[in-house]
C-alpha cells in the first residue's frame, strides 16, 4: 500500500510540477506590460518575422518597463487559422496583436475575438495617409474599424514578351476584353506548339487561388459579384458567373490551358513560377503581384531577367465596360485583440509596426502593394521592384472578397464547380446549378438570391 | 521449455490460486492501475466527453460566439450528405484494401517466406520493410508523392515501356492503399513472425511426410494455430487505419475534388476548414462507432474460435 | 533451427528468393527520391539523376535552428512520451495480466476502442482544458497526453508480454510474503526486458512523426520538434524547397532508424514480438 501511495503522490508532484513551471512560460496575457504578438512565420515567408524583431526592439526602448512577446507561428495558411482561433478562443492565450487575413476579419469579430481601435484611430496621424480602400479593409459590418492594414496584392495577366514577339503579336500586351485574351491565346497555340498558351488557376487542388486568381478576376469583370450588398445575399447563377465558367471550359477544352493533370496538383503554383515562366514554357499567366518575389536574389528561384521578358496587362472586363480592367485583392492588417489587457499600449504597437518607415521596409521585403500613399509615391518603394507601379495602380480598380464567416464554404462550392467543369463532368449550366444547391447548403436558402 | 506469444490468451489465472496474504482487498489488487487510470481520465475521457456533447451541438471555431445545442440535426444533415457518404465509403475501401487485405497479407507472406532463411537476408528485408515503418508520416507521404508524380520515379521507370501519367491523380485511392501498405506492413510481419515462431515444427514435419503440399500445410495446420494473432492482429490494424489522416493528406490532400477524401480529411476539413466544429465532431463519433462495430466483430471471431 | 513447414528445395527456393528480392526492390524504391533530390542542387519533384551532386541542401540545413533544435524536441517528447508510457503501462499491465477479472478485460477493450477516435477530433477541448490549468506551451503536458493517447496500445503489449511470464515463478515470492511490486520489480521484470524494450520503441517511432499534438499544444517556436518544423520548407504561396526537404526528411528520419537499430542489437539480433523464452 506505501508503494500506492508512493507513486501516486509522485504523479501528482509530476503534475502539479509541470503546472508550475509552465505557469511562467504561457501566454503573457497575465502581466499587463507584456504584449504578446502573433503572426504567421511560414517557409519562405520571414518577412514578418524579422520585422516584428525590429519593432520589438524600437518598441521596448521608447516604452520603459513594456516587454514584447513574439509568437510567431510556423504553420501554413489554414493551420495558421486554426492555430489562432484556438488562442483566441481561451482568454488566457489570446494575443494582444495579431496579424489577420482580412477575409477573416468580419468572422473573428462575429466570434468576439477583435476589439475596435477606432478611438486610437482618430488621434493617429498616420490614418491619413491609408487610401480609402485601405481603410474598408478591415470595417467590420457595424461600421467600426478593427485592424490597420500592412499590405495588399493585387493580380493581373503576365505575359512573356519574346514568345508574344515569335508569335508575332503585338507587345506591350493590353487585351480590352475577354476575347482579345482569348485570341492572343490561340495566336499562341497555332503559332507556338509546345508552349502552354493561357494559365488560369482552377480546380480543389489549387485551393483559394483558383478562387481569387481564377474565377473571380473573370466574375468580378462582368456585371455581376458574389454578394449583394444591399440585399445582403449571397448570389447564386447570375449570367456572369455562368459565362465564367464558360470562359474556363473554353480554356480547357480548347486546349488552351495546361494539362488536366498539371493543373489539379496542389503543388501546379510551383511549377508555375518556378518552372514554366522562368523555362519560357508558359505565355501567359493570369496571377498575383507576389509573383516575382519569387524571381528575386534570394528568392526560390532567382531570375534576374524576369523584369525584361515578362510584360503585366491589366485583365479587362468581359466586354470592355467600365472601368475597363479588374482585379482582386487580399491582404493582411494588424489586429488589436478583445481580451487585452493594455489596448492602448497593444495600438501602440501596431501604428509603430505601420508607421512609414517600417511599413515601407515591410512592404519592399515582403513585395506586398502599399497601403500608405506616402509609401507608393516613394522613390525607394518604387524601384525596388519593376513591376510595383503597374500593380499598384490597379488597387484603383480592385475588389475584395466577401468577408463573411461562410466565404471559405462558399469558395470549396466555386472550386467544385470549376473542377467539374474543366475536367469535361459537368456542363457550365449544370456546374452553376449545382454551386446554388452547395451555396443554399452552406449560408441557408434565406441569404441567397438569384443573380440578374 | 516452450516460449510463449504475447499475443495468445493468457494462462487462467483465478484469484484463490494464488495465496495472497492478508486481506485480499481487491480495490488495492488494482491500485497500480491508477496512474493509468488517472491518465486516461483526466486527458482522454474528459475532452472525449466534450467530443461527444459538441456532436450535438452548432459549435463553431470562429465565426460565431454563441454554441446552441441542436440535438440530432448534425447527425441528419450526415446521412444526407453525399460527400459524407462518400467519404464513409472511401474509408471502408481504405481499411479494408490497405490494412485488411494489403498489411495484413504482405506480412503474413513475408514471415513465412523468411522463415529459415539466411541472416543476411533476413536483416536486408525486415531492415526494408521496418524502415518504411518508421519513417515519420510526413516523409513518407512525400516520399510517395515524389514516387508517383507526374515526372517521379515510377514514372522514370515505366517511361521505358511508354507508360507515364500522373497517378495521384487517375488513381488516387489505389495510390494512397499501396502507400498505407508500404508503410504499416512492418507491423503484420512482426506479429506473424513471432506467432509463426510458436508454431510446433513437428506438426507440420509430419504433414510433409504423409506427402501434404506446402500449400495445404499452411492453410490447414499453420493457419489454424495462429489464427489467435490473425484476429488481433487485424483488430488492431484496423483501429489504426481507420483515424489515418496524415499520409493521405500529404499525398493527395484528399483529391482531385473528393476522390481520396476517406472521413478524418472530411471532418477536418469541416472542422478546421469550414469552422463547423459540431458536425466535424459528429462525424468523429461516427467514425468511432464503426471501429467499435468493427472490433466487436473481430472479437467474436475470436471467441467463436474458442 | 531448420524449419522445415515448408519444402525448401530446388526450384521453391528460387522462387522464395525472388520474391523477397521483389519485395525488398519495391520497399526501397519510394525512398529513392528522398535520397537522389536531397543531393542535388535546385530539386524539383522529378527523381531526375542530374550527375551533379551537391551539399547545398544539407549544408542549408545544418543549422541549430533548422536541424538540431528541433530533432532534440523532437528526442526530448518522443523519449518522455515513451518512457512515462513504458512505466504507467506496466503498472497498469500487472493486475490486467496477473487478475482475471470482467472489469480488466473490458476496461482493455474499451481503451482500445478509443484508439479509433482521430486525434484530430479531440485537439479543441484538450486545447481548452490545457489553456485553463496552464498547460499550453508546456513540454511536460505535451508528453502527458501523448502519454494519454499511447497508453491503451502500450497497455495492450505490455499485458501480452506479462502474461508470458508464468505466474508460478510468483508464487513462491508471494508465500514467502513479497508484495506485489516487490514481486513485479524483483521477478517479473527482469523477465520481460525484450518486451519493455519493444513498448518503448513503438512508442517512441510512432510518436516520433505526431504532427498534430505538438502543433496545438506547443506555441513557442523552439519548443516545437522536428514534425511541426517539416513545413518550414514550403511558403506561403505554395513554393517548395524540395531539395531542402529532402535533406532535412533524411536527417530527420535517421535518429529513429539508428536508435531502432540500436536498440534491435541490444536484444541481440533480429527484432521481434515474441516474448521471453525461458529455459
Amino acid at each position: 500500500m506505501r508503494r500506492t501511495f508512493t507513486i501516486a503522490a509522485v504523479a501528482a508532484l509530476t503534475l502539479s510540477g509541470a503546472a508550475a513551471c509552465s505557469s511562467d512560460s504561457s501566454g503573457g496575457g497575465s502581466k499587463s506590460k507584456t504584449i504578446t504578438v502573433a503572426y504567421q512565420k511560414f517557409g519562405a515567408f520571414i518577412q514578418m518575422d524579422e520585422q516584428m524583431k525590429k519593432v520589438k526592439a524600437a518598441y521596448e526602448a521608447a516604452h520603459t518597463g513594456y516587454t514584447v512577446k513574439l509568437l510567431p507561428i510556423e504553420a501554413s495558411e489554414n493551420d495558421y487559422y486554426t492555430k489562432l482561433s484556438l488562442m483566441n478562443r481561451s482568454p488566457s492565450t489570446a494575443p494582444d496583436v495579431m496579424y489577420e487575413d482580412t477575409f477573416l476579419v468580419n468572422t473573428d469579430i462575429q466570434a468576439g475575438f477583435l476589439a475596435p481601435i477606432d478611438q486610437y484611430l482618430s488621434s493617429w496621424p498616420d490614418w491619413s495617409q491609408f487610401s480609402d480602400t485601405a481603410k474598408t479593409a478591415a470595417k467590420a459590418l457595424d461600421g467600426k474599424t478593427y485592424g490597420v492594414p500592412m499590405g495588399t496584392d493585387t493580380r493581373a495577366l503576365w505575359y512573356n514578351k519574346d514568345l508574344f514577339a515569335k508569335a508575332g503579336l503585338t507587345v506591350p500586351w493590353q487585351p480590352k476584353s475577354w476575347q482579345d485574351v482569348l485570341t492572343a491565346a490561340r495566336t499562341i497555340k497555332a503559332k507556338l506548339p509546345g508552349v502552354t498558351p493561357l494559365n488560369i488557376y482552377s480546380g480543389k487542388a489549387a485551393g483559394e487561388g483558383a478562387t481569387m486568381q481564377g474565377f473571380e478576376m473573370l466574375l468580378y469583370g462582368t456585371n455581376n459579384q458574389l454578394y449583394d450588398d444591399s440585399a445582403k445575399k449571397w448570389v447564386a447563377s447570375s449570367p456572369g458567373f455562368l459565362d465564367s465558367l464558360n470562359v474556363i471550359k473554353t480554356v480547357f477544352g480548347d486546349k488552351l490551358g495546361p494539362d488536366q493533370q498539371d493543373a489539379l496538383n496542389p503543388n501546379f503554383g510551383t511549377s508555375v513560377s518556378n518552372e514554366l515562366l522562368p523555362g519560357g514554357k508558359l505565355a501567359i499567366d493570369l496571377d498575383g503581384s507576389w509573383l516575382s518575389g519569387a524571381w528575386l536574389t534570394g528568392g526560390a528561384k532567382p531570375w534576374p531577367q524576369w523584369s525584361t521578358v515578362l510584360g503585366q496587362a491589366a485583365m479587362p472586363t468581359q466586354n470592355g465596360q467600365a472601368p475597363g480592367s479588374t482585379s482582386m485583392s487580399g491582404g493582411w492588417v494588424l489586429s488589436v485583440g478583445a481580451h487585452a489587457k493594455d489596448k492602448k499600449a497593444a495600438f501602440d504597437y501596431v501604428s509603430l509596426s505601420l508607421n512609414k518607415d517600417n511599413a515601407q521596409a515591410y512592404d519592399i521585403a515582403a513585395s506586398q502593394i502599399a497601403e500608405r500613399a506616402d509609401v507608393a509615391a516613394d522613390p525607394a518603394y518604387l524601384k525596388s521592384n519593376p513591376s510595383l507601379k503597374f500593380f499598384t495602380d490597379l488597387v484603383q480598380v480592385t475588389h475584395f472578397r466577401p468577408a463573411y464567416a461562410e466565404y471559405p464554404h462558399v469558395s470549396d462550392a466555386i472550386q467544385v464547380a470549376m473542377e467539374a467543369v474543366m475536367t469535361g463532368q459537368l456542363t457550365p449550366e449544370k456546374a452553376a446549378a449545382a454551386y446554388s444547391d452547395q451555396l443554399k447548403a452552406a449560408v441557408g436558402p434565406d441569404k441567397v438570391a438569384s443573380g440578374s | 521449455m516452450t516460449s510463449v506469444t504475447p499475443l495468445q490468451a493468457p494462462a487462467v489465472r483465478e484469484l484463490d490460486v494464488a495465496p495472497r496474504r492478508g486481506s485480499g482487498n481487491r480495490l488495492a489488487r488494482f491500485a497500480p492501475l491508477a496512474p493509468a487510470l488517472l491518465l486516461l481520465l483526466i486527458f482522454f475521457a474528459g475532452p472525449m466527453l466534450w467530443s461527444v456533447y459538441t456532436a450535438f451541438t452548432n459549435l463553431a471555431l470562429t465565426g460565431s460566439s454563441t454554441v446552441d445545442f441542436v440535438g440530432l440535426d448534425n447527425f441528419t444533415r450526415m446521412a444526407h450528405d453525399a460527400s459524407f457518404l462518400n467519404s464513409l465509403k472511401l474509408t471502408l475501401l481504405f481499411v479494408v484494401g490497405s490494412a485488411v487485405i494489403g498489411q495484413n497479407t504482405l506480412g503474413l507472406l513475408i514471415a513465412l517466406l523468411l522463415r529459415g532463411r539466411r541472416r543476411l537476408v533476413r536483416s536486408v528485408v525486415t531492415g526494408l520493410v521496418i524502415a518504411a515503418w518508421a519513417v515519420p508520416e510526413t516523409v513518407a507521404g512525400f516520399c510517395w508523392y515524389a514516387f508517383l508524380y507526374r515526372t517521379g520515379t515510377l514514372n522514370a521507370l515505366l517511361s521505358h515501356f511508354g507508360i507515364e501519367q500522373n497517378w495521384l491523380y487517375t488513381t488516387p485511392m489505389l495510390a494512397v492503399i499501396l502507400a498505407n501498405v508500404w508503410r504499416g506492413t512492418a507491423f503484420s510481419m512482426l506479429v506473424y513472425s513471432a506467432a509463426l515462431s510458436e508454431v510446433p515444427p513437428d506438426l507440420t514435419e509430419a504433414a510433409a511426410m504423409d506427402g501434404a503440399s506446402g500449400w495445404q500445410r499452411l492453410r490447414h495446420i499453420t493457419l489454424p494455430l495462429i489464427r489467435r494473432a490473425i484476429v488481433s492482429n487485424l483488430m488492431l490494424i484496423t483501429l489504426q487505419t481507420l483515424a489515418s489522416f496524415g499520409l493521405i493528406f500529404v499525398m493527395t490532400g484528399g483529391g482531385p475534388g473528393t476522390a481520396s477524401q476517406t472521413t478524418p480529411l472530411y471532418m477536418y476539413q469541416q472542422s478546421f476548414k469550414f469552422y463547423q466544429l459540431g458536425y466535424g465532431t459528429a462525424m468523429a463519433l461516427v467514425l468511432l462507432i464503426i471501429g467499435a462495430l468493427f472490433s466487436v466483430i473481430y472479437l467474436r471471431l475470436i471467441r467463436l474460435e474458442d | 533451427m531448420a524449419d522445415l513447414t515448408v519444402a525448401r528445395r530446388g526450384t521453391s527456393r528460387t522462387v522464395t528468393y525472388l520474391v523477397l528480392a521483389i519485395i525488398a526492390v519495391v520497399f526501397l524504391v519510394p525512398f529513392l527520391w528522398l535520397v537522389i533530390a536531397s543531393v542535388q542542387p535546385g530539386a524539383a519533384l522529378s527523381a531526375h539523376l542530374d550527375w551533379k551532386f551537391t551539399t547545398a541542401n544539407f549544408r542549408a540545413v545544418l543549422t541549430p535552428d533548422t536541424i538540431f533544435r528541433p530533432v532534440l524536441n523532437s528526442v526530448i517528447i518522443s523519449g518522455g512520451t515513451a518512457l512515462v508510457t513504458v512505466l504507467v503501462a506496466v503498472l497498469a499491465a500487472y493486475p490486467l495480466s496477473r487478475y482475471q477479472s470482467r472489469f480488466g478485460r473490458s476496461f482493455l477493450y474499451i481503451i482500445l476502442f478509443a484508439t479509433g477516435l482521430p486525434i484530430t477530433a479531440i485537439m479543441v477541448p484538450v486545447y481548452a482544458m490545457y489553456s485553463r490549468i496552464n498547460l499550453i506551451d508546456s513540454i511536460p503536458g505535451t508528453i502527458a497526453f501523448m502519454s494519454a493517447a499511447s497508453l491503451p496500445f502500450a497497455a495492450w503489449m505490455m499485458k501480452n508480454f506479462m502474461d508470458g511470464v508464468p505466474i508460478s515463478l510468483e508464487e513462491a515470492a508471494w508465500t514467502d510474503g513479497a508484495g506485489w511490486f516487490q514481486s513485479l520489480h524483483r521477478i517479473v521484470l527482469p523477465l520481460m526486458i525484450p518486451g519493455l524494450t519493444v513498448v518503448f520503441i513503438f512508442t517512441f517511432v510512432l510518436q516520433w512523426g505526431n504532427f498534430f499534438v505538438p502543433f496545438i499544444l506547443l506555441l513557442s517556436p523552439e519548443k516545437q520538434p522536428a514534425s511541426v518544423t517539416i513545413y518550414t520548407f514550403f511558403s506561403q504561396y505554395g513554393q517548395v524547397a524540395y531539395g531542402q526537404l529532402a535533406a532535412f526528411s533524411i536527417l530527420y528520419t535517421l535518429p529513429v532508424v539508428v536508435f531502432y537499430s540500436a536498440l534491435s542489437r541490444v536484444l541481440g539480433g533480429a527484432f521481434s514480438l515474441t516474448g521471453a523464452v525461458k529455459g
